[in-house]
């Protein structure tokens, strides 16, 4: 609206100005021609009084006759303001020839009044030489009168062509301005369209940009459910410890997972699993998949079926592949029974022995229809680990068999040192300041020695050594929160580029 | 029918990781019910979970076709990513051609 006021005042303005200019001009124009007119009338009337003048001096010279004196007097008196006044009006026409003529024309008229006039009204007897000088001298004066007639004809006409041209373009002016209004009324009715439909493209957009705004933080919120490991529970009886570090190269997130569920004051679930591949995907079929363990060991304490019920839940739903251990571990009888779905072995360290790796069977999860899977029960004593783990933990170097003898290594040297964070020991042993390739998750599930004797004095000490486990866990959330704002700063850019 | 042509080898090599999953996938794409397959792995040393799902989906497939498969392998680095996998017992596993091949020619005449 603003454009449109100010097109349309300048269009006013445009409008008065060049109306004013050619009002002047023409009224100059027009002001010009009257003077030429009126030069025209002054040099008819010189030539006419002058006639009148001859007419009676020749009437009287054959007659006689007062009568003609007449006629003479009066043109006598009145053509020397006649050719003054011609003379001003051909300077004010600026024509110094025409001005110059009619001056001229005085004075030639002055000379044939003394010199033709008088003696011919005196009657004087020399007439041959007098009517020779009176036609010299009328002659002069009509060429006089001749050359103001033409210089002022020429002025004239000169001027009646600049009028018409004034007209012409007042005319043309005119013209343009009607175009120029008419074309910017159309410009200004095209340009509101063009406003109508940015603005409904626009609204558009943004409806699109919020919609895809909505979609790309649920999913940046995905995840970070999927970065953020749930805590692990503090217990009297069985300690944790874990460690989760993603790979270094920023598209590969999300994949690996760790959980434990206190299912009583001796007895816990755990899980560690893996979904194929990484990135969104990965993470949305890892959410799923943890969310479909943790319900699962609910309401059934068998590991195998457990997976089994999962296997078909994740199938329904499509995910990845999805590799994981799950079990349980009872204090009380110092028995950990669990089942096994395409993932490396679980390691058990017990005192005084050198750590084992469990058996392992289970095909992956979301794959097959009827995987068959197998509960192990291994009786342990207090004191005894239970090392959980991903396969970026053994295949670093993609050599199994010596990523197993690093791991085993590890877990020993992390046992012997009584490591407060024996997942996080683990990891830094083994990656020892290598770039890692792939996620790394470990948990450790520990049988805490004389539990069950101690009471609540042990109780807290146990505690404090499981409140230092989380603390590998916030630094890698920490990282995380990280990839997760580098995700959004990059779905911010793309916005920015489809707003400009 | 002769021995030879009474089934399909399918060869891999090398590291089969999420970088060949492409390549690999189209590998192990058979169309219809056709011959038995050896899928000769004997040079293979490693797979990811992206290659092991790809080979679960391929013995799947196999499955529903009633399709008899064998796998050879060669080293034991292999064997036990196979083994965490799950799929030893999945496949039939083979260290040995001959005794790869006699299983699908004996599956055949069954």
């Amino acid at each position: 609206m603003k454009v449109a006021a100010a097109v349309l005042a300048a269009i006013v303005i445009v409008v008065i100005v060049a109306g004013t200019l050619v009002r002047s001009y023409t009224r100059a124009a027009f002001a010009n021609e009257q003077r030429a007119t009126g030069a025209r009338a002054l040099a008819y009337d010189a030539l006419q009084y002058q006639l009148d003048e001859e007419t009676a001096v020749r009437g009287y010279a054959a007659t006689h006759n007062d009568a003609f004196l007449d006629p003479y007097a009066a043109a006598t008196s009145a053509l020397p303001a006649t050719l003054r006044a011609l003379r001003d009006a051909a300077a004010a026409l600026k024509l110094p020839v025409a001005a110059d003529a009619a001056s001229d024309a005085a004075a030639t008229n002055s000379a044939w009044l003394q010199d033709v006039v008088q003696p011919l009204l005196a009657r004087r007897t020399d007439a041959l030489p007098i009517e020779k000088r009176g036609k010299d001298l009328v002659d002069h004066y009509r060429a006089d009168m001749r050359t103001v007639q033409d210089a002022v004809s020429a002025r004239k006409q000169a001027l009646d062509e600049a009028t018409e041209t004034a007209i012409d373009r007042l005319n043309g002016f005119v013209l343009l301005v009607a175009i120029a209004i008419v074309a910017l009324g159309i410009a200004f009715g095209v340009q509101q369209t063009r406003l109508a439909n940015d603005l409904a493209a626009k609204e558009r957009e943004a409806a699109q940009l919020a919609a895809a705004y909505e979609t790309e933080k649920r999913l940046a919120e995905t995840l970070q459910d999927a970065f953020v490991q749930r805590p692990l529970p503090v217990l009297p009886a069985v300690s944790f410890s874990a460690t989760y570090v993603p790979a270094t190269e920023e598209a590969k997130v999300g994949g690996d997972w760790y959980d434990a569920l206190e299912l009583g004051r001796d007895r816990v679930m755990f899980v560690i699993g893996d979904v194929a591949g990484h990135g969104l995907e990965a993470a949305v079929a890892m959410n799923r998949a943890r969310q479909a363990l943790v319900t699962a060991a609910i309401v059934d304490p068998d590991p195998a079926r457990l997976l089994a019920r999962v296997n078909r839940e994740l199938l329904h739903q499509r995910v990845r592949m999805v590799t994981a251990v799950c079990g349980y571990a009872d204090a009380r009888t110092f028995e950990f029974t669990y089942a096994t779905a395409g993932h490396p072995p679980p390691v058990l360290v017990e005192p005084g022995r050198p750590p084992r790796m469990l058996h392992v069977g289970g095909l992956p999860l979301a794959v097959v229809d009827d995987p068959e899977y197998v509960t192990h029960t291994v009786q342990s004593v207090p004191g005894a680990m239970l090392v959980l783990y991903t396969d970026g933990a053994v295949e670093h170097s993609r050599d199994v068999l010596a990523g197993e003898e690093t791991l085993l290594a590890a877990i020993r040297s992390a046992s012997d040192a009584r490591a407060g964070n024996p997942a996080a020991a683990i990891h830094s042993t083994i990656f020892d300041q290598h770039a890692v390739g792939d996620d790394v998750a470990i948990m450790t599930v520990a049988f805490v020695s004389g539990a069950h004797a101690g009471g609540e004095g042990d109780a807290a000490i146990v505690a404090a050594g499981a409140r230092g486990a989380p603390d590998g866990v916030r630094g890698t959330i920490v990282s995380l929160g990280d990839a997760v704002s580098r995700l959004r700063e990059r779905a911010a850019r793309r916005r920015g580029r489809l707003a400009s | 029918m002769s021995e030879q042509s009474s089934y399909r080898v399918i060869s891999l090599r090398g590291e089969l990781d999420i970088s060949r999953k492409a390549e690999i996938g189209a590998a192990l794409q058979i169309a219809g019910p056709g011959p038995a397959v050896l899928v000769d792995l004997s040079d293979v040393q490693y797979a990811d979970s992206t290659i092991i799902a790809e080979m679960l989906r391929f013995r799947e497939d196999a499955r529903r076709c009633g399709r008899r498969l064998a796998v050879l392998i060669g080293d034991p680095r292999f064997r036990r990513v196979l083994q965490y996998a799950g799929l030893e017992s999945a496949f039939a596993l083979f260290e040995d051609r001959g005794a790869a091949l006699t299983y699908l020619s004996a599956a055949e005449t069954t």
